[in-house]
Parts: C-alpha cells; sequence; structure tokens
C-alpha cells in the first residue's frame, strides 16, 4: 500500500512539473483551461491545486446524480474509480495559477467578505466559513474545498444553487444551512473576497 | 476485528494528505504524509528561564519525554521554550488562582494549598535543586542519563523540601506542564512542527468529521492543523494567549 | 451607600439557562424584567468561533470560561473534622460564568430522571422494606412527580431539538430506544447523531449480554432544526471540542441558540451583564424581599428593587446566595437543624478503559459531546437490589466525546507516568482505546452539606461557600457493583485488557468527576426537610424563587439538566398561571 501511495505521488509530482498529463485529463481541459484554471462564466471552476479528495466525490457524485448538471453527468459516468482517482490527483498536484481576470473586491466587499470568512455574522446565524474551510479558505483535506484562489462567479453560483436547493450533496445540510442565510450582498462579498486570496 | 484499512487508500486520499495546500508554480509538490523527522529546532531566547535554570530544565524536560523509534522528544517539540514563555506570562505570574491566606497545609483531596505563583514555584524549587545539585559536585546536564532519571524520580518520590516547596508538588507541575508543551496547539510555541499530533494521529484545531465518522475502523490521514496556522501552512506563535475570555 | 434604582416587577439573579428561559417567559407575559448576569456577554459570533476555540489549553487545561478562582472559589473539606481549605483551581467540578451560563460549555447530555426518582424514598421503603436504607442517607421525594413535569420534558427538550430515539412512548416500548425511560408523550425532536465506532462496538456487545444499548441524547444536533421560538440551529459536525467550550455551528443547544435573540429583542427585558449580585435584600418582617443589591463592573454597589426575586444561579451559588440572604434556617450537621445547605449531593463517577491491538482504529477525535451508545440496565432502580446493599445505579456507555492529547492519553495500568516507556505506551494505545463512561447516582447523607466559610472571602469580601462533601459508602457499594457490570461489556467487546476503575473515597477536588453538584436549597412537601415547596418558592420569603439542581433532594444516574429544564419550565408556568396573579404562598405551610 505505501509503494502504491508513493508511486502515486511521485506521479502527481512528476505531473506537477509539467510532465505529461493523463489522456483523459484532454476532456478536462476542454472546459476547465490547460492548466486546470478555470473559466470566469460561473460554470467551470478552477481544479488546480483542489483538494483531491473533494474532486473525487465531486466526480462520484455527479456520476450518481447527487450533484447535478447535465455535461459533468455525462463525463462522470464515464470514468472508472482508477480514471477518477488518477484525474484528481493530477488536478489536486497541479500548482495554482496566477490570478485570472476577475473582478478584485470593492474595500466594501473584501471587509464583509473577510468577516464572514474569520466571523461569521451573528445576526444572521452564519458561522464563519474558515471554520470548515481552513485557515484563510485554503480547505481541510478530508473534510471541505478551498475556497481561496477559487473563481468567484463559480462560488457564487454554488451558493445560490444550495440556497435553492438545486445542489444537494452536502452531507448534513451544512452548505444550505449557511447558504440559505446569505443575502446577494454577502455572496457578492465572500466569494470576491475569497476569489482574491492567494 | 476489521482489519485497518487507512483512509488513505489510495491515490486520492494520498494525494489530498500530500497535497492540503495549494502548490505554488515551480515550487515542488510536497512530501508524503509520513512521519517526517523535524527539523533542528530554531530556539527562541529564553525570556524566563536563567543559564543555570536552563542547564535544568532542557535534559529533565527531555527525560520525561524522550525522543525516541516513536518520533521527537521534549527538546525538538520546544517543551522548554513552552515553560519558558508561560513562566514568563500571566499564568506563571498566577492567572486563575486563589491567591489569599491563610495557607494550610490539607489532605490531598484538598489540593494546592502553597502561596507559590507557578513562576515561584520553579524558581525557588530551581535554586534549591542548583544548590542541591552542586553540593553533590555535578550539574544536572552533566549527569548520565540513568542519574538524571534516578535524581528525578528521587524528586518525584521522596519529596524533599525544597525551600518550601515540596519535590513532589514541583515534579507535578514540571511533568504537567512538559506534556501540555508536547501536546498542547504550537500557536503556543511547543509541539513544534505538530510533532506530537503527528505521533499519535491528532488532526488538529480545523475539526470536522461529520462524514469520516461514518468510516468505522479507519484511519484519518490528514496533516494536523494549528490555531496559529494561515493559509500557506506558516504557524504564528502568540503564548500571550489568555486563561479568560475578558 | 448603594444607589437605589427604579423598582421593576422581577429581577433574576445569573442569566444561564433557567434566568434566559424564566426571564422569557415573564418578559412575554408582559412583566417588567431585570436579569443580573456577573460575566460578560458572549454570542456564537464572534465568541464561539473557530479556531481560536479549539485550544485544549486554554479551554480545558486552564478552564477559560469557566468562575474565575482569583475571584470567587469555595473551601472544601471532606467532614467536620477538617478544615474547609479553598479550592484554589478548578478540577473536579467547573462552574461557568458569563451569558448563557455553563449550558455555552456543556456536553449537551440531555436526559430525564425516571418516574422512581422523583418518589425515591418511598418507593425504595416499598420494594425493599424499610430497613434497607443505610440510617445516614437522607434521601427524600421531591414533592412532584414525574407525569407532572412531563409535559415540561417535552417543552425543553423541543426548545432545544434534542436528538434521539424515544424508548417508551406513552407505554408503548419503542425498539431501539431505551425500554427502562418513563413514559413519553412523543419522540424527541431530531432522529440520533451518528454512531460513532466505540458505540458500535459497546451496542454489540451489550446486546450480546442481553442488555438495550441505545443513542445516547444528544442536544448537539443530528441535522438543522428550528424550535418553537423560530430560532435555527445546525447540524453538529463531531468536532471534538464540546464540553469546557462553545460550539462555533451553531450546532450545540445554548441559551445564544435556544432563546437568547429572542429574549434580547423583547423590550420588557432589560439584561445587565458584569454585576456581582451580593445578597438578597429582606424588609423588616424578613418574611418579603424588596430587591437585590449588586456590584457592577466598575465597583459602584446598586440596590434594585422588585417585586419578585428569581435567584437562577449555578446549584452551588444559589445555596451561597441564600445564606449571604439570610433566607431559609441553614442546616447543621451536629443537630440535624435547618435545611439551607442540607442534602447537597454530587455525582459517582467510574470508568472502563477497553485497551485493544492497533489494527482496531478507534479515532477518539471525532466525536460531540453526547454522541454516545449506552446502556440503562443497572442505572437508577432499573434492576433488582435485593441483597445487593445500596441503592441506585448508573448509566454505562462508550460515551467517546473527544480525544484532545494533553489530558486524553489512556495507557494501562502499570505504564511509568514519564520516560519512554510512557510516551510508548500514549502512542500505542492513544487510537485504540475505548473508555466507557459509569455515570453513578449520589445519594444523599447526614454528614454532607454547604455553608460559609468561616475564614475565606470572594474578591467582594463575602465569606465563601464552603462544601462539606464525602462519597456515602452506598454509592462507593454501587460503584463497585457497576463497574464490575462495565468491565464484563468490555471483554464482550473483544478487547486485549480491560481495566475498571470503580470510585472510591475519599471524596477528591482533584480530578474532574463532572459539574453536577446539587441539593442545598432542596424541593419538597414539608419545610422542615425542604427549603423550597413544588414550585421552587421559598416557605420563608414566598416572593424568593430559588431554581437550580440545588432543588434536587438528591442526586439520580443521569445528568441534571434535562430535568432542571423540565423544572424551569415547571415554575414558568406556576409564576404565570398562579403566583404572579396572586403572590402569596403557594402552598400552605
Amino acid at each position: 500500500m505505501k509503494h502504491l501511495l508513493a508511486t502515486l505521488i511521485l506521479l502527481g509530482a512528476s505531473a506537477a512539473q509539467g510532465a505529461t498529463p493523463p489522456p483523459e485529463a484532454a476532456t478536462c481541459q476542454a472546459c476547465h483551461g490547460a492548466h486546470g484554471e478555470g473559466v470566469v462564466d460561473g460554470d467551470k471552476p478552477r481544479l488546480a491545486g483542489q483538494s483531491a479528495f473533494y474532486l473525487d466525490k465531486q466526480l462520484r457524485d455527479f456520476a450518481s446524480g447527487a450533484r447535478d448538471n447535465a455535461i459533468m453527468s455525462a463525463i462522470a459516468k464515464g470514468l472508472n474509480d482508477q480514471t477518477r482517482a488518477k484525474l484528481a490527483a493530477y488536478y489536486a498536484a497541479l500548482p495554482v495559477p496566477a490570478a485570472l481576470e476577475h473582478r478584485a473586491p470593492t474595500a466594501a466587499q473584501a471587509e464583509r467578505g473577510h468577516q464572514l470568512a474569520i466571523e461569521g455574522a451573528e445576526g444572521k446565524r452564519v458561522q464563519a466559513c474558515n471554520n470548515c474551510h481552513g485557515p484563510d479558505g485554503s480547505g481541510v483535506a478530508l473534510s471541505a474545498p478551498a475556497l481561496a484562489g477559487q473563481l468567484a462567479p463559480y462560488l457564487a453560483a454554488q451558493l445560490k444553487s444550495w440556497q435553492q436547493g438545486s445542489r444537494k450533496n452536502d452531507a448534513g445540510n451544512l452548505m444550505s444551512s449557511v447558504a440559505s442565510r446569505l443575502d446577494d450582498a454577502d455572496i457578492a462579498a465572500v466569494t470576491a473576497y475569497y476569489a482574491s486570496l492567494e | 476485528m476489521p482489519p485497518a484499512v487507512a483512509l488513505v487508500a489510495g491515490s486520492t486520499e494520498a494525494a489530498a494528505a500530500a497535497a492540503h495546500h495549494p502548490v505554488k508554480a515551480a515550487t515542488p509538490a510536497p512530501a508524503a504524509a509520513a512521519a517526517s523527522v523535524p527539523k533542528p529546532p530554531e530556539k527562541p531566547p529564553y525570556l524566563f528561564f536563567n543559564v543555570a535554570e536552563v542547564q535544568f530544565i532542557e535534559p529533565a524536560c527531555e527525560r520525561l519525554i524522550p525522543a525516541d523509534e516513536s518520533g521527537a522528544g521534549a527538546l525538538a517539540a520546544g517543551v522548554p521554550n513552552y515553560l519558558d514563555k508561560q513562566l514568563g506570562g500571566a499564568w506563571g505570574a498566577g492567572e486563575r488562582l486563589y491567591r489569599s491566606g491563610p495557607w494550610i497545609q490539607g489532605t490531598a483531596s484538598q489540593g494546592y494549598q502553597l502561596p507559590f505563583t507557578p513562576a515561584e514555584l520553579f524558581r525557588t524549587a530551581l535554586r534549591a535543586i542548583h544548590s542541591d545539585l552542586a553540593q553533590r559536585g555535578s550539574a544536572f546536564n552533566e549527569l548520565s542519563t540513568d542519574a538524571q532519571d534516578d535524581y528525578l524520580k528521587s524528586l518525584e518520590k521522596d519529596n524533599h523540601d525544597l525551600d518550601g516547596v515540596p519535590s513532589a508538588v514541583f515534579f507535578d507541575m514540571l511533568l504537567k506542564m512538559s506534556i501540555e508543551g508536547f501536546f498542547s496547539d504550537p500557536v503556543y510555541g511547543g509541539n513544534r512542527d505538530m510533532v506530537a499530533w503527528r505521533m499519535i494521529g491528532f488532526p488538529g484545531a480545523y475539526a470536522d468529521y461529520y462524514e469520516a465518522i461514518d468510516r468505522h475502523g479507519v484511519k484519518f490521514e490528514r496533516e494536523p492543523l494549528s490555531i496559529g496556522e494561515d493559509g500557506h501552512g506558516n504557524v504564528h506563535v502568540h503564548p500571550e494567549i489568555p486563561a479568560s475570555v475578558g | 451607600m448603594a444607589q437605589r434604582l427604579k423598582e421593576v416587577d422581577v429581577v433574576v439573579i445569573g442569566v444561564g439557562m433557567v434566568g434566559s428561559i424564566l426571564a422569557k417567559e415573564l418578559a412575554a407575559a408582559g412583566y417588567k424584567v431585570v436579569g443580573l448576569e456577573r460575566g460578560s456577554t458572549r454570542f456564537t459570533v464572534p465568541e464561539f468561533q473557530s479556531p481560536g476555540i479549539h485550544d485544549e489549553l486554554r479551554f480545558d487545561v486552564r478552564k477559560a470560561l469557566m468562575q474565575d478562582n482569583t475571584r470567587e472559589p469555595v473551601t472544601f473539606r471532606n467532614n467536620t473534622s477538617q478544615t474547609g481549605l479553598p479550592v484554589r483551581r478548578w478540577e473536579s467540578f467547573l462552574p461557568g460564568t458569563g451569558l448563557g451560563g455553563s449550558m455555552v460549555h456543556w456536553n449537551g447530555q440531555t436526559f430525564r430522571f425516571q418516574a422512581n426518582d422523583f418518589e425515591l424514598a418511598t418507593r425504595t421503603r416499598e420494594r425493599y422494606g424499610k430497613g434497607f436504607l443505610d440510617p445516614d442517607l437522607t434521601i427524600q421525594d421531591w414533592g412532584v412527580t414525574y407525569d407532572e413535569l412531563e409535559p415540561y420534558y417535552d417543552r425543553f427538550e423541543y426548545l432545544l431539538g434534542t436528538s434521539g430515539k424515544a424508548g417508551n412512548l406513552k407505554g408503548q416500548i419503542q425498539q431501539g430506544g431505551d425500554p427502562h425511560e418513563s413514559p413519553r408523550s412523543r419522540d424527541y425532536p431530531t432522529p440520533p447523531q451518528k454512531e460513532h465506532y466505540s458505540g458500535a462496538l459497546f451496542r454489540k456487545a451489550a446486546s450480546s449480554l442481553g442488555y438495550h444499548p441505545f443513542p445516547q441524547p444528544s442536544s448537539n444536533l443530528s441535522q438543522p432544526y428550528t424550535n418553537p421560538e423560530g430560532l435555527k440551529m445546525n447540524t453538529c459536525v463531531f468536532c471534538g471540542f464540546c464540553e469546557r467550550y462553545a460550539c462555533e455551528h451553531y450546532a450545540k443547544s445554548t441559551p445564544q441558540t435556544f432563546i437568547l435573540p429572542v429574549l434580547l429583542a423583547n423590550s420588557n427585558f432589560e439584561l445587565r451583564t458584569g454585576c456581582q449580585v451580593q445578597r438578597i435584600n429582606l424588609d423588616s418582617t424578613k418574611k418579603r424581599a424588596t430587591g437585590v443589591t449588586y456590584i457592577d463592573n466598575a465597583g459602584r454597589e446598586l440596590e434594585q428593587p422588585a417585586s419578585l426575586v428569581i435567584t437562577s444561579l449555578f446549584a452551588i451559588n444559589n445555596i451561597r446566595m441564600l445564606l449571604l440572604s439570610g433566607i431559609g434556617k441553614p442546616y447543621d450537621p451536629s443537630t440535624g437543624k435547618g435545611v439551607v445547605g442540607r442534602n447537597y449531593a454530587y455525582q459517582t463517577m467510574s470508568t472502563v478503559a477497553s485497551f485493544f491491538d492497533e489494527d482496531v482504529i478507534i479515532n477518539p477525535f471525532m466525536a460531540s459531546g453526547a454522541s454516545g451508545t449506552m446502556i440503562n440496565d443497572y442505572a437508577g432502580d432499573n434492576f433488582d437490589h435485593s441483597g445487593l446493599g445500596f441503592i441506585g445505579g448508573a448509566f454505562i456507555g462508550a460515551v467517546n466525546t473527544n480525544g484532545r492529547p494533553i489530558q486524553y492519553h489512556p495507557t494501562p495500568p502499570g505504564t511509568p507516568a514519564w520516560g519512554k516507556g510512557w510516551k510508548e505506551a500514549v502512542v500505542k494505545h492513544y487510537n485504540h482505546t475505548v473508555m466507557f463512561s459509569l455515570h453513578g447516582s449520589s445519594t444523599s447523607q447526614k454528614q454532607n452539606y454547604a455553608d460559609l466559610d468561616p475564614t475565606y472571602k470572594d474578591a467582594w469580601g463575602q465569606p465563601l461557600l464552603r462544601i462539606t462533601f464525602d462519597f456515602p459508602k452506598n454509592d462507593l457499594k454501587m460503584a463497585e457493583y457497576v463497574t464490575a457490570r462495565g468491565v464484563e461489556i468490555g471483554k464482550a467487546m473483544g478487547a486485549k485488557q480491560v481495566v475498571g476503575s470503580p470510585r472510591k473515597g475519599p471524596y477528591t477536588t482533584q480530578i474532574y468527576q463532572t459539574t453536577h453538584n446539587t441539593g442545598g436549597t432542596v424541593m419538597g412537601n414539608d419545610p422542615s426537610t425542604s427549603v423550597v415547596n413544588r414550585y421552587l418558592q421559598s416557605w420563608d420569603v414566598p416572593n424568593v424563587f430559588v431554581i437550580g439542581a440545588s432543588a434536587y433532594p438528591q442526586n439520580a444516574s443521569w445528568n441534571p439538566t434535562g430535568t432542571l429544564g423540565a423544572l424551569t419550565y415547571w415554575v414558568a408556568d406556576a409564576l404565570k398561571n398562579k403566583y404572579l396573579k396572586n403572590p402569596g404562598h403557594l402552598v400552605s405551610t
């Protein structure tokens, strides 16, 4: 088991140093960019540097229907366990790219976003995002994905879908509880804040 | 009994454990999450202990929690530094301690009944230990480890009077604070590189186990995380955190 | 000279769980209520947030959320032949402070007592005969029955959103719940929390021995919940920082999550923090309270007049408040006369440690404060005590609440306290050990009581409370018996080594054993053996109500909070429907 681990990590490492991505990654690159950097349209998140556990889980959830997206479901259903794991490992080991073109937060948004991230909002019964998403939103392996440096429109679209109930794959309703208490200004602030973090 | 199966069952979780923090361009991928040998500690300066006291405290802590095959000991973990900052701070000065007299020695059930603050207790005891050892001809750090252990056992069991501090009381406080320095969050200056947490598999201050709790009997392999850590894995040390909430 | 403030209808001393609920009920009914809290305000945001709250040294070891010993400890002795000495640092019990009180840092273990407990004296005599009890024991009936309290237990559980599985619905035993529980009118408001691996091991072993394991009722919620006050609570994520910590997730039921926003929004209620109440003031007849005197954060002495005074402090502080105020006759163990301070009791805690091989991974750090699996087969009077020589019992459970390493690093007997052998044992056993909690009842006896210390004072110059307590022989016998049963379960789990540690005397303040201090302002039907009547109204001063676990004549096999919540709502109804409409004695003296 340890050898397999070491091998796979080395594979990941060599991938990070610009070696060939796995052939199946071509499908991913078509939408998520040549370096997993995503597209600033709200639909195609950055994959590079995201938690492999999280990426793998989302692919599984797309395949099973626990997470709903017509394009991703079709793609995910075509992957087996090993390919899925390989792709997740590949993208997890990629370096986080330099910030893409996206709107920087206004001063007010940065302040509000920072407050929601490290403190929460008592009046809205919202806890600090970083409680689960880690120091400076850098993610907590095996629990919650990184938010730092993720694309703001994508984060906003996810919060909206938690709110509306169109995304439901949060165990324990942890995200829908939070999202249901945020208003549009909160969403704009916290997503712009996290997107601006390096 | 189901066989132990690591949650790090394949590449997915392995890479997860390895790539906790997003890797910047041109930075090599981080090492695998096996128990690693800690770097030699850069020692912060001692602000409370004087040189003679350090000559007892450092080797004593290392006898209490020695480096061995299971991992780092007190010195590599920065336990003496932890003690130094606590004794030199509010806790050492008597935070949360009822300090009014009269001071009457009670029963074991009635607990600590001495006027000393932790800082005063250490100063007094260490001074007495220093002169005791000087009379015997060797400083503590000059003794063999066996002799050091014997001396510590005698403090623990024989209960000498260290200028008013019963040696068992001093030993008890030294041991308790050493264990604190070993296992507390590295924000306090001990448990450097979270060596103690890695040794036992305690994941630290970020703790959402809603899904993991269902995986009965499966080892949870994740880099430990500190209160003082930023998004790039640097731990900022703040030993002055008070033992109150204001 | 104390500044005299404008009179209000009600003053509530202590704004913890009891004070918050009562203040809300009375303010909502139109009364002007002032709540005096000695500690500070604190809310989930920002005071309870991570990662800072997950600091074992600060909150567990140094007890940052607790009453500050520097200013106000207690004194303690095992018996009257000793001198009471200050508890200079808390260990055995940890009184809280601040808005929301001890229920900010509790574990969320939420139980009902059983019908038998409320009539313990009568039913013990009936079942086992008059000579069965040790003559030193002073156990009593409560003056209120389980059936009377059942709707209030229900109300409290629904306020909190408690997660559990009913075992007895209106007399029908339910599969998967506790068959020993007294009948409930409906199930818990949310389903049980997920089971920890240690609980699953326990459940299998306990079932194999013919016992009835069930999920521990938990007020760390299993799913999102909106309570009858309209307040939303979240799912607990098993972070393992429950007891002694505040919850950052809005998932542990505390006054902050289940009632304070509603209370604080009511303009009939005024919260004053940093106010240390010195005494309840009485008029010249000594039969009527005129209000309270307190000292604020800036050291100013103020007098708050009120028609009704409710002391809803932590149990031991309720006793002290009455003694400092001269309400009720203080108990004297040498004569057996008097009532205030009498029948002080605690909790008789034992443990069983089951050590497994290193291929059994327990993950103790994944836990809520109440995500255990337990049995009540040896609790209360659920088993036949004939010939055993004691009354009472304990719940036995794999109650894994945390794996925080400074204080949790179990090692088998014979492990050295330090050095290489210690370190090796810690590594070997940390993730491979299951600890059982045996949570035993605590009977009252003549010799155990509380009074004012003759020597030591608090920072305001007032005498400290002195607790005189040791375990009754009855309780130590009970501990031996239940621990042996626990060891059998540990062995049935297939552990390599099982070690039972029954509680032994003398009682020490130096080892943590719960903060379940009870008694001292006991409720009952007979003023010669109780301080308050069945509505927790003072027999001596009818416009003073004393609400806390200090009302319990003895302590049962379960955590006191659930029953205190029920009593709080019971008293709220008595106040609104009886007392405030027609002030006076609710029970003839």
